[in-house]
């Protein structure tokens, strides 16, 4: 199974979503922000990121653009959550190298579709 | 799989969904005192964000809906769409407010909307309309009778950099039908040498073609992602056998989303404050029905006007000039009734200190009873609207330092639950707002002491009590220092008179040691119409609200003293006023220069006075205030413009204004 | 087939014609950079001999360098012989439509 770093701001989010995939079998490192994630990522190799768009310190824009500089993170599928409302978002969020996006509100069986897909 | 149990998240979701209203606020309240911090926007559209996906993903439908209209609307003020004023503050405040209350019935277990939470939204909804409602749909119907598509995919370089590998998107087409690979190319964008290849980059290109009657939504669904970083072209494969399949109907099927009513654009027209937005309003019957009866009078009038004026003998003067008289009366009557449109109770303003008196009884260990008065006095829907957050500021001033906590009370011989009074009333033409309290009063010597030490007043100077109450309006007197204690929201009381200066109002403060203090808020009944005095200044034409008139006079030529720094000043009632000169200050040609030939109108603003220098009086007309701004810059000591009885264009003087240019003149 | 003609040229290697280029298990877009200046050396010869009976993951970014590799070969007639593939490699190259001008058996869509 995959190894996934969620990154989200609201602990509830973050919560739902590392819950969901540990039941599914993957292992989950979760993250606050951007910064973090980035923390997390240069002593563990992920195999997918889920970053929520709008976080303080960095939001997931800077961060997904921060992941794409590293070279061992050119090819990983991250995917932004985000909301429906936010169709410039997603596409500043393609611009900066994000894999996808996952609209919000999902829920859990949604999540476990996207992650599979994204993990081929 | 078993669906997952998300409840635990729950209680996690409403104690950051807590946090994340409050620092909303907050923000909200900075950003309304004037900061221009763009991370405020930030966090305020963040905690909407948040709050919103969480609410739909828990399932909280009601919230995510409120939320998710407030956030629309953020994201046009974070994208600068659109532009913070003190309405969309007000509006936003309120919205913390009802989402709050919200959070609170969800977590109770209760129906999160109710009528005021669905005002709200829709109120929202109106501000954002045109845009979301210009959000298609995604047509499901339609669903062509397709033998399968072909399909040209051709990566752009930079594809693989985002994660989106194709080998994944072909395996997901063949989820959807079978896939066969035509053919397989290397693009132009491959360099020729073999070494000079960035292996990172993406230079091929695939002709595809996919078996099945697959529905082209669930294709696009699979392009979505790549949307930018790959040039495609999908083309249906007809069905063998079958006759033209039918080109897709421009999606009449998609659902209606709720398109609310547009708004009126009169309204714009009216708003003398020349407000951006539009907006509706509820209007009750009984305005209509008098708006009715009103027309039915007029027509009365023109007719009986038609008959006198088909034959008329002089003989029917004394008719005709009751006929006039009677128009006269019909007009003024139906102005006043369609300006009640307007009006609305200011209860839906007071509806919201209860809440916040609740709040911070308990933030600040204080006791406080709330009383409302006259929540039936209507206002100005322009200055309900504004009228709200000077409001919110002064009832937090109140309890956070006027009233005192209960062990002081008592020590003072005062019941431990301060009264805190909000009343509004109609007082001349002039609605008054009234903020009450029974606590300490301004405290005389810490105001000097502050004031003196802000550089206000120079040390040693004596001061009356109004003039130290006075104190507390000035710019740069309420600073961080006193902000701090209201949970650190940094509102001045600078920021309160501002507010209530650009809605034609005045506010003022009478205090006393130990009883308590009473903020007066003072009104315009409506902002779209006053009642004006016309002045000639050179050719042009300037009207001065009647309201603001102390007294119009002829001076000497002698009467008049310069001052150093340019300024003059003539005395008044025993009193030093500065002169302005309207033909200077707005840079009128072929106007009387000398004072013993003009007309000085004295107008006072604030308790504070000052001489309008005119060529001549032409007499009082009720003015429909135009807004210049829509058109033109913003001018200085100028509110609008109106249509004087000759037809031509006259300017409103900002009394507000010219006396703040004045008291420059007298500062210098 | 592939195996058959792997092994004769394992013999030329001897002789320093033909070199032998092993594909690493994880075969995807952050090894792509070593693989090239490895791959790019080994076309001086002329002929290259893979191995990619190891590989575990693959991604379109492999795919790619060889399909460009092999184009290579084909402008300065050099030749492209494997020594092994393993299934994942088969089948992601029979997937994207590339095992035919890569000479690999040919496996999924196409």
């Amino acid at each position: 199974m995959a190894k996934i770093l969620a990154v989200d701001d609201s602990a509830s989010m973050r919560g739902m979503v590392a819950f969901t995939l540990r039941g599914a079998g993957h292992e989950v490192t979760e993250a606050e922000n951007g910064q973090l994630a980035l923390e997390a990522a240069s002593t563990d190799a992920f195999d997918l990121v889920l970053a929520d768009v709008n976080m303080p310190v960095m939001d997931g824009i800077a961060m997904v653009r921060a992941f794409r500089a590293k070279p061992e993170y050119q090819g990983v599928p991250i995917l932004m959550l985000t909301t429906e409302s936010n169709t410039e978002k997603k596409m500043e969020g393609k611009a900066a190298g994000a894999t996808g996006w996952l609209v919000k509100p999902f829920d859990p069986e949604q999540l476990l579709a996207t992650v599979k897909r994204v993990l081929g | 799989m078993a669906a997952v149990d998300l409840t635990q998240f729950h209680k996690t979701f409403f104690e950051e969904s807590v946090e994340g209203l409050d620092a909303m606020e907050a923000a909200l309240l900075a950003l309304d005192s004037g900061s221009t911090d763009h991370e405020l926007v930030h966090t305020i559209f963040r905690a909407a964000h948040s709050i919103k996906g969480g609410a739909a993903t828990f399932g909280f439908t009601d919230v995510a809906a409120f939320t998710h209209v407030a956030e629309s609307l953020l994201e046009e003020v974070r994208s600068e769409r659109r532009v913070v004023d003190a309405t969309l503050t007000d509006l936003l405040l309120r919205s913390v407010d009802c989402m709050r209350a919200m959070l609170d019935r969800t977590a109770q277990g209760q129906p999160a909307a109710d009528a005021n939470s669905e005002a709200l939204r829709v109120e929202l909804a109106q501000l954002v309309e045109g845009k979301t409602a210009a959000v298609a749909v995604a047509t499901k119907s339609k669903a062509e009778v397709v033998a399968g598509w072909d399909i040209r995919f051709v990566a752009r370089p930079h594809l693989l950099q985002t994660g989106n590998e194709p080998l994944r998107l072909f395996r997901e087409l063949q989820q959807l039908g079978r896939l066969e690979v035509l053919r397989a190319f290397i693009t132009d964008a491959a360099p020729a040498e073999f070494a000079a290849i960035d292996p990172g980059q993406c230079y091929l290109g695939w002709e595809l073609r996919l078996h099945g009657a697959v529905a082209r939504p669930d294709l696009d669904a699979l392009f979505e992602w790549l949307d930018g970083d790959c040039d495609l072209t999908i083309a249906a494969v007809p069905a063998p056998q079958e006759v033209a399949a039918p080109a897709p109907a421009p999606s009449a099927a998609a659902p209606a989303v709720a398109a609310p009513a547009a708004a009126p654009a009169g309204t714009r027209e009216v708003s003398a404050s020349g407000s951006a937005e539009g907006g509706s309003i509820r209007v009750g019957i009984d305005k209509v029905d008098a708006l009715i009866d009103m027309m039915g009078e007029l027509v009365i009038t023109q007719s009986m006007l038609n008959d006198i004026g088909t034959n008329f003998e002089l003989s029917q003067l004394e008719r005709l000039r009751e006929g006039l008289a009677q128009l006269e009366r019909n007009t003024r009557e139906l102005q006043d009734s369609v300006m009640r449109i307007r009006m609305l109770p200011i209860g839906s303003v007071f509806n919201r200190f209860p809440r916040l008196v609740r709040d911070l009884e308990r933030k600040l260990g204080k006791q406080v009873r709330l009383e409302l008065q006259g929540e039936q006095t209507e206002l100005d829907k322009t200055v309900l609207e504004k009228i709200g957050d000077p409001l919110v500021h002064l009832v937090r001033n109140a309890i956070d330092h006027g009233l005192e906590v209960p062990e002081q009370r008592r020590a003072a011989g005062k019941p431990e639950t301060g009264t805190l009074t909000l009343d509004a009333h109609h007082e001349g033409g002039n609605i008054v707002v009234r903020i009450s309290d029974d606590g300490a009063g301004l405290n005389r010597e810490r105001i000097l002491a502050k004031a003196v030490e802000r550089g206000l007043v120079p040390p040693g100077q004596q001061l009356s009590d109004d003039e130290v109450a006075e104190l507390i309006f000035q710019p740069g007197f309420s600073t961080a220092a006193v902000a701090t204690d209201l949970s650190g929201r940094g509102v001045g009381m600078d920021v309160v008179r501002r507010n209530v200066h650009d809605l034609g109002g005045s506010v003022g403060v009478k205090s006393v040691a130990g009883k308590g203090s009473v903020f007066t808020i003072a009104l315009p009944l409506t902002l779209a119409i006053i009642d004006g005095l016309v002045t000639a200044v050179g050719e042009e034409r300037y009207i001065v609200p009647l309201i603001s008139i102390v007294e119009s006079l002829r001076l000497g030529a002698d009467t008049v003293r310069k001052i150093a720094g340019g300024g003059e000043v003539f005395k008044f009632r025993g009193e030093y006023l500065p002169m302005i000169r309207l033909h200077r200050a707005f840079g009128c040609p072929n106007a009387i220069a000398e004072i013993e030939r003009g007309i000085v109108v004295v107008v006072e603003d604030d308790g504070q006075r000052v001489g309008l220098l005119v060529d001549e009086l032409l007499g009082q007309q009720q003015a429909v205030i135009k807004s210049l701004e829509k058109h033109y810059e913003r001018v200085q000591g100028v509110s609008g413009a109106t249509i004087v009885s000759d037809g031509s264009v006259a300017l409103i003087v900002d009394v507000g204004g010219v006396v703040r240019l004045g008291r420059r003149i007298k500062a210098a | 087939m592939a195996g058959k003609r792997a092994a004769r040229h394992d013999e030329g290697q001897a002789v320093g014609k033909v070199a032998t280029v092993v594909l690493p298990a994880d075969c995807r877009i952050a090894a792509q950079a070593a693989l090239q200046a490895e791959l790019a050396q080994a076309l001086q010869g002329g002929a290259i001999e893979l191995d990619g009976s190891q590989v575990e993951r693959v991604d379109t970014a492999a795919l790619q360098l060889l399909v460009l590799l092999r184009r290579a070969l084909d402008g300065c007639s050099g030749t492209l012989a494997w020594r092994g593939s393993s299934a994942a490699l088969n089948d992601a190259a029979g997937l994207l439509g590339l095992a035919r001008i890569l000479e690999l058996p040919a496996v999924g869509p196409a």
